[in-house]
């Protein structure tokens, strides 16, 4: 089973995402 | 969504091949920035950070997969990436016809063709779609009016 490469920092994710002009999709959750 | 959506290869796939996924906590101050107000909330943003697209709840395997490509489409359709928002469209309609994102997908494909072309003969056939395939859908009543197109 393979896992997400989640990010945990927007300003991170926006970086990547400009760089591969890609969307992002951010999860509001729980951690619990 | 942990449990249940996460693990799913289905959603894992497009996620890596489509979409830089971040994870917020509920606490963390950018919740309050984006307004949320319940989780799980998912938030399809642009590579400016413009927001195009979200949801509240839990969603299956088979709603999510085609709820993210929504999102996709939604950013690239609203940024004027109209052939890439299309193709995504066409990937929901052909392979997730019974999810709950088809329908709008429908809807932004009409909306999309008319702001790519000017042309509102697909806002009327968005509308012909969605009466013929999804009869008491939300996104069948909000596009009433193109049948008069």
């Amino acid at each position: 089973m393979g896992t997400i490469a989640w990010e945990t920092d927007i300003k991170v994710a926006l970086a990547k995402a400009q760089t591969i002009q890609k969307p992002v999709m951010v999860d509001f959750f729980n951690p619990g | 969504m942990d449990a249940v959506t996460y693990p799913h290869t289905s959603v894992q796939d497009i996620l890596a091949e489509s979409m830089v996924p971040v994870r917020i906590p509920f606490d963390d101050p950018l919740s309050q920035e984006y307004s949320i107000t319940w989780i799980p909330a998912l938030i399809s943003l642009d590579w400016n950070g413009g927001q195009h697209y979200r949801t509240v709840g839990f969603m299956a395997p088979d709603e999510m997969v085609p709820s993210l490509m929504l999102g996709c489409a939604k950013v690239y359709g609203d940024l004027g990436h109209f052939d890439t928002a299309f193709a995504a469209i066409e990937k929901i309609i052909s392979n997730y016809p019974e999810s709950d994102a088809a329908p709008e997908a429908l809807f932004a494909e009409g909306v999309y063709r008319y702001k790519s072309t000017q042309d509102p003969a697909p806002l009327k056939k968005a509308y012909e779609d969605l009466e013929k395939q999804y009869p008491h859908n939300l996104w069948t009543k909000r596009a009433y009016p193109y049948r008069l197109l």
